[in-house]
């Protein structure tokens, strides 16, 4: 059986976004399914909102509040879901950078080009100034080649394991020689750079990090990681080798167009197939920005950032440069006593969300038990077992 | 009709029972056998090595420490070069009763004498790049178990040494902050009633209702104190809460600061080791009396030791290798790695013999029994476990 209906869309939002509002949803319903789909992807060509009159990006604080203000309140939902998805793909960490205005700038960089061609999004992640002093991109020199970029280039943002050998980690390190940054600038050093010849992945020649980038995402098992992740994403834990086939596919005939893979992705009836409804264990960004637009708030409490920290997810700082865990790994001793909180401090802020609660955050179509269970509660009572139950925690 | 926690009480085996193993871990039945828990406490500032296991038969101490020293007569000599510092009656004790390996010459090649980045190499284990990642986060992470806590860094932020992509690890300051907020009986009992659900739903509640059944235990919690004081015996007296009750982590990190002793150190650094000791001794006495003997080793390090030349203000500045501890019922008790040369320095500092990645490595293998190559890289374990 195939999802339809306000369910459809409520759970395209969802995936695609951070879950319905209560004065965005009927928009979003009449669109209907595929005009919400339409919707969604027209928004990725909206410009970059404008940060905040008094945005200082050197406090760490303040790009997590206005991010997370986005996700909560902004205007294209999709944008700043596949903007997030990056971030915890080429996963860098503001505790080794130190620098939160480098952050911001790579999450610009996801937010303005994750939608194109994936070769271009690499390429340019290849020169941000995070990325480079996050895997050491400025100690890797002629002679003296370092190899973490290109280890965690292929193993964790292009190939995946398996799918390279540690002669391409070097060779590839040498092609990345001399790609460096100076504050805030990325810099070529002609005179760190090897230029000899390297062979990665059976190409011979003076390779560099341009060339490198070429080769790696021209590679059909790049095509099948990038359709898995996204899949796994957006879509089930589990893609089967027909589903990522089906969306590898689309990415060789666009040339890597991720706005098509994700449109696919969308329109497929494995997406809306009805196994799917409330099989993704949400993470706690989903969790407590899905709680925000689903009470219908829509500026993001200093508390959330304490919150998400507790739960096990802070923004611009995954744990490591694998990114973020999924499923049920989220639901730690310390996790899942921090969601019962978020949902009570968020019940408490808006009683008034029990009048919509249902209809919003379960489609109006709650499971008969916990449909039971929430009619006989009231006000911010109700409000605050939504959020907390089982379901609310899947998206 | 017998409940689920009857039967498990019971020790019943039974489908229904053997099907859910981990719900009952998290109500309290029989753990699993080898459920062991790695201490790991960082002397942070930089641990004065030499003044810690003392090489008092060596006249070049003497030389070195003109000043600093320690009378011969009050060193507490355990073997014929070597002796502990006088304030470590409680190190004394524990080698006695055969439950403390020390570990000299405890390096790595070209070291680094910034607290920040030595520490990050030591809680990396990767001198060679800038981690992203520690080397418990990653051992955890390449021994994937499905449990709601596996790690406790009983401090404020999670240490470098369990970042990693694995969840379960958490730092803790105070018990109290897993209580569950009032009115949460409604939910719970919604969890309770889709635990058999065969699907996302289910999966999630059986999952939580560990997690939360984990946490009440945690905010139950009271520090076991007896015999300990000061801010490091706090510490180990919430892991020792923890280790009692049986929750099953692989790993608790401590961290107990003051030792980077540039000037004056003598009084400071007498009353940092007489705490270490006597907290340790006493920490390692009860684990002991709660029969944890041989589930739980002790592991006590430092981002570097000091230079053996002291320095012109009663101190000792930046060094590079110095002696670790392993302590426990199940260590090969006594010395392990050379002591190095007092003769051959470099620019005063002394010469590594044993590389802590060795001494990670047999941690990894021999006690938490995973395997340390893909966590270390290619390390000789050094047989620090009996």
């Amino acid at each position: 059986m195939a999802l339809t209906g306000d369910e459809a869309v409520g759970h395209l939002l969802r995936r695609a976004g951070f879950g319905l509002a209560p004065d965005d949803a009927p928009l979003w319903r009449k669109l209907g399914y595929r005009g919400a789909v339409r919707r969604l992807l027209d928004e990725l060509d909206e410009p970059l909102p404008p940060e905040p009159p008094d945005f200082d990006p050197y406090e760490p604080g303040t790009i997590q509040q206005v991010w997370l203000d986005r996700m909560a309140g902004g205007k294209a939902p999709l944008a700043e879901k596949l903007a997030f998805f990056w971030h915890g793909h080429f996963a860098t960490s503001n505790v080794k950078i130190q620098e939160p205005a480098l952050m911001w700038r790579q999450y610009r960089l996801f937010r303005s080009k994750g939608a194109g061609r994936f070769d271009a999004l690499v390429l340019d992640v290849s020169r941000d100034v995070a990325m480079i002093r996050w895997l050491d991109g400025n100690a890797n020199r002629k002679g003296q080649a370092n190899e973490n970029y290109a280890r965690e280039l292929q193993e964790l943002f292009t190939l995946g394991i398996g799918n390279y050998t540690e002669t391409d980690i070097r060779e590839i390190a040498r092609a990345f020689t001399g790609w460096g940054s100076r504050h805030h600038d990325f810099v070529f050093s002609d005179e760190f750079h090897d230029h000899g010849e390297k062979t990665v992945h059976g190409k011979t020649g003076d390779l560099d990090g341009t060339d490198v980038v070429a080769i790696l995402t021209a590679l059909p098992a790049c095509r099948a990681f990038i359709a898995t992740k996204l899949l796994r994403f957006f879509s089930h834990g589990d893609p089967t080798p027909g589903e990522v086939a089906e969306i590898a596919e689309v990415l060789e005939a666009t040339g890597g167009d991720i706005r098509s893979a994700l449109f696919a992705m969308f329109l497929s009836p494995s997406f809306l197939d009805e196994k799917r409804l409330r099989c993704l264990v949400k993470g706690p960004v989903e969790v407590c920005v899905g709680g925000l637009r689903g009470t219908g708030i829509r500026e993001t409490p200093l508390w959330v950032h304490g919150s998400l920290e507790r739960m096990g997810q802070i923004l611009f700082r995954p744990p490591s440069v694998k990114g973020w865990p999924d499923g049920t790994a989220w639901l730690t001793s310390a996790a899942v006593v921090e969601r019962m909180k978020a949902a009570r401090r968020l019940a408490q802020m808006k009683p008034s969300a029990a009048a919509w609660i249902v209809d919003i955050a379960f489609d109006g179509q709650a499971p008969p038990e916990l449909r039971k269970a929430l009619e006989a509660a009231a006000g911010e009572e109700r409000v605050a077992l939504a959020l907390a139950s089982p379901e609310y925690q899947l998206a | 009709m017998l409940n689920r926690r009857e039967l498990l009480q019971r020790g019943l085996a039974f489908g229904s029972v053997l099907a859910l193993p981990r719900l009952a871990w998290a109500q309290g039945a029989a753990k699993e056998p080898g459920a062991r828990t790695l201490v790991v406490l960082h002397l942070n500032g930089g641990n004065d090595g030499l003044n810690t296991v003392i090489p008092y038969a060596d006249p070049m101490y003497r030389i070195l420490r003109p000043g600093l020293a320690v009378d011969d007569g009050q060193v507490r000599k355990i073997d014929k070069a070597l002796g502990l510092h006088p304030s470590l009656a409680g190190f004394e004790t524990l080698w006695g009763k055969e439950r403390l390996a020390i570990v000299n010459g405890v390096g790595y090649p070209n070291p680094d004498y910034s607290h920040f980045r030595a520490t990050e190499i030591y809680y990396s284990a990767e001198p060679d790049k800038s981690p992203t990642d520690g080397w418990l986060g990653r051992a955890l992470e390449k021994h994937p178990k499905e449990k709601p806590l596996r790690a406790v860094a009983l401090e404020k932020e999670r240490p470098l040494s369990l970042a990693g992509s694995v969840q379960g690890v958490v730092s803790l300051t105070d018990f109290r902050q897993f209580a569950l907020p009032q009115g949460t009986e409604g939910t719970l009992a919604m969890y309770e009633g889709l635990k058999d659900d065969p699907g996302p739903s289910g999966a999630v509640a059986r999952r939580a209702l560990e997690a939360f059944a984990v946490a009440k235990r945690i905010a139950a919690l009271q520090p076991i104190r007896n015999g300990l004081y000061g801010p490091l015996g706090e510490d180990l007296a919430k892991a020792l809460a923890l280790l009692k009750s049986d929750l099953d982590l692989e790993v608790i990190h401590l961290s107990f600061g003051g030792f980077d002793t540039h000037a004056n150190q003598a009084g400071q650094h007498n009353q940092l080791l007489a705490q270490a000791g006597n907290n340790l001794r006493a920490f390692q006495e009860q684990i002991e009396t709660l029969g944890l003997g041989d589930r739980v080793v002790t592991m006590v390090f430092s981002e570097f030791g000091r230079r053996a030349r002291e320095n012109l203000s009663g101190g000792t500045d930046h060094g590079s290798a110095y002696p670790c501890f392993v302590i426990g019922e199940g260590v090969k008790p006594g010395m392990h790695g050379a002591q190095p040369s007092l003769e051959d320095l470099d620019n005063d500092n002394l010469r590594f013999t044993t590389d802590f990645r060795r001494l990670y490595a047999s941690l990894l293998k021999d006690f938490l029994q995973v395997d340390p190559k893909p966590v270390v890289g290619d390390f000789e374990p050094l047989g620090l476990l009996a």
